[in-house]
Parts: structure tokens; sequence; C-alpha cells
């Protein structure tokens, strides 16, 4: 099995990479078994994590402890919660019928109001805040000094409620000489992350499949 | 037409075997070059090196298998070094498309290897949906989140799990990430509960990651394959990463060509076309 | 009813939420978790729409037998022979479940997980491509912008970490100090301050029920 799962997987790779050359069958077939593969994935994944660990296992364990007389009132409540929480999680698709999609609206909602929460104090007090005091650091180090005046003219060059001229302008101009060489910095190392990406691939299809090289 | 022309209408198709073949060359004849390792890499590795033996680490699988070049390695020598070191692991992905796959399988093959016992010098928590509420969650109740681990067997089965509630008994994070997510393990984790944490990144994540360095939010960097491979040096167990970093400095010297020709042909073109009319 | 409830909503979990951070842990530890734990688990339901979309999509093209149904076709296979097996007892068989030795996780392993490094190996090649075809240096800027990306591309490899140490053998440290942790540093963090204030606005306004879009029509 390991062996048909070897060759499997190094058909369907040159069945994608022969794409590159022309658009063909053997592409198509790969894109769309691909896709399928992944959504089937959530499927399982989601039974397991969700519905039996999160809801069906902890709901029986519940009612084994209420049934037991050990704080059935509190084991109750725990198994209305859950229930609770797997109804809203069903109400999400009331999305595929349309004249019943605005149901989908409310458990929605709890997920987005929540990490909305969650979001504006971990963004103020996690990143914006830390950062900033980042910025003011024994400005006498030459290096620090770089870094608080690329920090102030990228904020001023990305500041465009006001037209870029005289002391703005020359600083906003200041601030895209850093900005160039930021995202040139950033460009090298993207090129860097996919040219790894194919490594990765050219090593199984040379190492563990055909195995034309040993690995080391 | 002449050459400088011809090389500005270059079939595409020659570029991909170009590129092809500067990949599987050093792959053939490896070159072996000498590479060094950057202080970010190495604050990272005394980082894990400097917690006492037996200390709680949680290890996270967030990234798909798209990216397992540059990631995978990264975690394999995280795991060499915290076993060998007898920390005891918690990991957990926030990856639904495969995150789970993968660290079942690392973690059972470094388990193996290092002859750990599940359940009592690691643990697989896996994935839980909604990954805010998840790193938040844990804060204050892992159990709260995770009633079971990846395979489903109730936290309060496992030895391990007895002693951790929350990261109050967590002494470091290692990150191991293809997106994002890192800045809402700074901003919810680092920021809210103090947890020192670190993080291993693919080569176009690590950039942006450099300012949580600097400003200590972070404690070490691993930047890609390159990255991946100092890690591999650093806790002498030389594999994939440090195998590929052949390939990448031809290809990278190959890009860097193509680069030059690409606008050495285009201001020869320019050129004529003006001289021209 | 339809709007102003989920608007309510919204509002009321991220002021629990907003609570939470400012509040004592240990009074609201509770609370905190049970409705993360709601939260976790609506997620996981919605991970179930695009599974339910995809094979609603699929479906019909073979149906009417239209062009390219057996790529549709192999989609919903592939669908069922990756759920099905998952969601079946262990008991039954080993090769049920997902854990290691079923079909899922074979199937995950074996063409999944292959398929997608492939699928992100190909921008490699198209990298390769852009940089012959457009990175132009056609100002001064994209000239800096071009020769820093030489010059991080030669710092990251071994070959041109030699030529710079060759050079002098501080270089490479210089380069990582001054371009990384200097210049990097300074417009990654002038990006995310704007990004978390942004973030921040955009969360205060999904609250105050200002951001409806997630509702859709309304």
């Amino acid at each position: 099995m390991e062996i048909l799962g070897l060759w499997l997987a190094g058909f369907f790779t040159l069945s994608l990479f022969s794409f590159l050359y022309k658009d063909n069958p053997f592409y198509g077939l790969a894109e769309h078994v691909f896709a399928g593969l992944s959504a089937g994935y959530e499927v399982g994944l989601v039974y397991h994590s969700v519905i039996l660990q999160q809801l069906v296992d902890p709901i029986s364990q519940h009612w084994v402890n209420a049934a037991a007389g050990d704080h059935p009132g509190f084991h109750i409540m725990k198994i209305g919660f859950l229930l609770f929480a797997g109804a809203l999680g069903v109400l999400m698709f009331a999305r595929f019928f349309p004249k019943a999609s605005w149901i989908s609206r409310y458990p929605l909602a709890f997920v987005m109001g929540n990490t909305a929460g969650i979001y504006l104090m971990s963004e103020l007090h996690g990143r914006l805040i830390p950062q900033i005091a980042g910025t003011f650091v024994n400005l006498l180090n030459p290096l620090n000094l770089i870094i608080f005046f690329g920090v102030l003219t990228t904020l001023i060059y990305f500041y465009f409620s006001k037209e870029h001229t005289g002391v703005l302008g020359g600083s906003a101009r200041v601030g895209i000489w850093f900005i160039m060489i930021a995202f040139g910095a950033h460009f090298g190392y993207t090129v860097m992350g996919r040219i790894s990406l194919l490594i990765g691939q050219v090593q199984f299809i040379l190492i563990d499949w055909l195995k034309l090289v040993k690995p080391g | 037409m002449g050459f400088w022309q011809r090389v500005s209408q270059l079939d595409r198709r020659w570029i991909y075997l170009a590129v092809a073949l500067a990949v599987i060359f050093p792959l053939l004849v490896p070159m072996k070059m000498k590479l060094g390792i950057t202080p970010e890499a190495r604050q990272l590795y005394e980082a894990i090196e400097t917690l006492p033996d037996s200390s709680v680490v949680m290890l996270t699988f967030d990234y798909y298998p798209s990216t397992v070049a540059e990631t995978r390695p990264m975690s394999i020598a995280a795991l060499h070094q915290m076993f060998r070191k007898n920390l005891k692991v918690i990991t957990m992905t926030t990856i639904p498309l495969g995150g789970p796959s993968m660290a079942d399988r690392t973690m059972k093959l470094m388990g193996d290897l290092y002859h750990k016992t599940y359940g009592v010098d690691y643990v697989n928590l896996g994935y839980k949906a909604n990954y805010t509420a998840v790193l938040l969650g844990m804060g204050s109740s892992i159990e709260s989140i995770y009633p079971s681990d990846q395979y489903g067997t109730p936290l309060a089965n496992l030895p391990l799990m007895q002693t951790v509630k929350n990261y109050d008994q967590i002494s470091f994070i290692f990150i191991v990430a293809d997106n994002g997510i890192v800045d809402n393990w700074i901003s919810i984790v680092n920021a809210q509960f103090s947890t020192p944490m670190g993080a291993g990144v693919t080569a176009v994540m690590a950039p942006k990651f450099y300012s949580y360095v600097q400003a200590k939010q972070m404690t070490g960097l691993l930047g890609g394959m390159k990255g991946a491979a100092e890690y591999e040096m650093l806790v002498n167990k030389p594999a994939m990463a440090l195998i590929g970093m052949d390939s990448q400095s031809l290809a990278h010297l190959l890009i860097i060509g193509f680069v030059i020709a690409g606008n050495v042909a285009y201001f020869a073109t320019r050129k004529k076309k003006e001289s021209k009319g | 009813m339809k709007t102003k409830l989920p608007i309510a909503i919204a509002f009321l979990s991220g002021l629990a939420m907003v609570a939470v951070f400012i509040l004592n842990p240990e009074k609201v530890g509770d609370m905190e978790g049970e409705l993360l734990q709601w939260t976790t688990v609506i997620g996981g339901f919605t991970l179930l729409l695009g599974v339910v979309s995809i094979v609603r999509v699929n479906w019909r093209p073979v149906v009417r037998r239209e062009t390219g149904w057996f790529n549709n076709a192999a989609l919903l296979l592939s669908v069922a022979v990756m759920a099905i097996p998952s969601v079946l007892p262990v008991s039954w068989s080993p090769l049920f479940g997902t854990d290691g030795g079923s079909m899922y996780d074979w199937f995950f392993i074996n063409l999944s997980a292959p398929m997608m490094a492939t699928m992100f190996a190909m921008l490699a090649f198209y990298v390769a491509s852009a940089a012959f075809r457009a990175f132009r240096a056609r100002s001064a800027e994209a000239t800096l912008l071009l020769l820093t990306a030489t010059v991080v591309m030669l710092w990251r490899v071994p070959v041109g970490e030699g030529l710079f140490v060759a050079i002098h053998s501080k270089l490479p440290n210089l380069i990582n100090t001054y371009v990384m942790g200097g210049v990097n540093v300074a417009v990654q963090r002038g990006i995310i301050i704007g990004a978390a204030l942004g973030a921040a606005a955009t969360s205060l306004r999904i609250m105050l029920g200002i951001e409806r879009t997630y509702m859709g029509k309304t």
C-alpha cells in the first residue's frame, strides 16, 4: 500500500507540474481530486473534533454524572449549554435555504461579535502599544535611531489625509526610500520561500519516490 | 530580430526548465557549502536550551502541507532538542486542512525515536475551530477548549495534562507557522498571559516578525528553509533543510541572473526603439 | 428581529470579551470559557458549509452531463472516499476513523498533502518568470528595491554569504542588523501599527453595528 501511495503521489505531482508546459486533462483531474479530498478532510475533522469531542462525549459524561446524583443541576445546565452551542452551529446551515437564510445571522453575529471583542483589546494592548514602546528605546543607539525615523517616515508616507507637501512631503519621500529597501528585502525572502517549496517537491520526487538520490 | 529582442521574448517554458535544473542539479551533485547562523536563530535555540529539564513547552503545528518543505524541518529539529532535554511537549494546531494529520505523524515519529510515552512525555491536543477563541480560551483553561486530545482521550486521563491547566504551567511556546497566526499568539497570548514564545515561519512571513523580536515580544525567529537549516545545525541533526540549501544557492543565482538579463534586454530594446523613431 | 437582534448579539458578545479582558479572570473564567467554547463549536460547523457548497456546485454538472462532468464526478468521488470512512466507527474496521492507518490518513498523506505542496511549488516557476519579465529598474526607487532584493537573496544562501564574508567578515551580520533589523523592522512596524489601528477600528464598527456586511443583504 505504501508503494501504491508513493506512485499515486508521484503521478498526481507530475500531473500538476504538467500545467507548466500546457493545460491538459491530467492537470484538470488532479485539480478536482485535490479539491474533493480537501473538502472530504474537513468532514472527518469536524465530525471528530467538534461533534464527537466537543458535543457528544461531554454531553454523555455530564449525563452520566447527573444520573449518578453528582451535582445534577450543574451537569444538566452544562448539557443545556452544549446543546445550545450545537444548535447555533446547525443554524448556520440555514444559509442554504434562501427564505430562511436570515436565521444564520444569529450564530454568525455571535462569532463575529466575540472575535471583534477579542481583536479590539488584543490589537491595542498586544500589538499597537508594545510596538510603539519598542520604537522609543535608547535613541542614542544608531540602530534604534534608524528604526525611529523609519517608523515615523513610513507612517507619514501612508498618511493620505493631507497632501504630501513641505515638511510632510519631504518626510514621505524619506519614507519611500525606507519602504523600497524593506520591500526589496521582503521580495528577496519571498523568492527564497517559493524556491524552497519547489526544492521540497523535487526532494520528494528524487529521494522519496524514484529513489535516485540518497538523503544526506 | 536582434539578440536582446529575442532574449526579451524568450518562451517562459525555457525559464521554467532552467529553474528546474538549478534545483535538481545540486541534489545530484551536492556542494555542501558552509552556512552561517543568524543571531535570531541562536536566540531561539538558547531559549529552549536554557529551560530546566522536564519543563513543559508547547509546540504548534500552524502550517499547511503546502509549506512542509520549510516548516516541517523546523518542527523536527525543535523536537530533537526538546526530547533530548526531556522537556514535556504539548502540541496543537490551528490549521483545519492537514494540521492534525501532520502533527500526529511528526509527533509519533519523533516520540518513537526518543522512546517517549504518549500522555506522559507528550500530548497532541489536535485542532479546534476559531483560533482567536482557542488561543484566548487556553489562557484560563485548556480543558474548556480541548475536553479531550486529538484521539478522543479526556484530558483528565492524561498524566501530563493533570499538571498543565493553562499557560501558567507552560514555560515556552514554539510556534511553527506559515500564516499570520503568529500575530495572534503575540497579541493574545504573549501580551495577556506573558508566556515567552519564539517562532519558525516561512520565508514569506519572516521579515514581518523581526519587529516582534526587536520589541522583545518574541524570543528568536527562524525564517524559511535557511532558518530550518540553521536550527538543524544548532541541534546537530543535519537533514532535509540543510540538503536543500545547495539548490537554494543555485536557484537564487539564477533568479538574480534573470533579473539582470531581463533589465539589460529591456533597456537595450528600449534604446533601439528610441533611436529608430 | 432579522437585523436588530443580530446587531445586539454581536454587541453583547463583543462586550463580554472586552469585559473578560478588563475584569478579574477568576471572577469571569467560567463565563469566558463557555462563550469561547460556543465560538469554537460554531466555527467547526462553519467549516462544513464549504463542503456542502462544493458538493452542490459539482453535483449539477454530473447530473446534467455537462462538458467536463467527468472531473466533477472525480471531485465528488474524492469527497466521498475521504468523508464516509472517516465518520464510520473504528470498531468496525481499522480503515475507518481518522487515526494513522485509516483510509482518511492514507489519502491525506499520499494524495492531498503532496498535491497541496505541488500547487505551491509551482509558484517558484512563476516568480522566476516574473523576475525575468516584469521586474524592471524603471526608477530610482525600483532600482533600490531590486538592489536590496539582490543583496538579501545572496545573503540568505551559502554561496552569497561566502561572497560577502570574502568582502568583509562582518558584512553578513551588518546586513542582518541594519537591513533586516533596522530598516525592515521600521517599515514593518509602521505597517503593523497601521494594521492594528485598522483592526481595532473595524472590530469596534462590528460591535457597534456600523459594519454589517457579514449579515449579507439587510
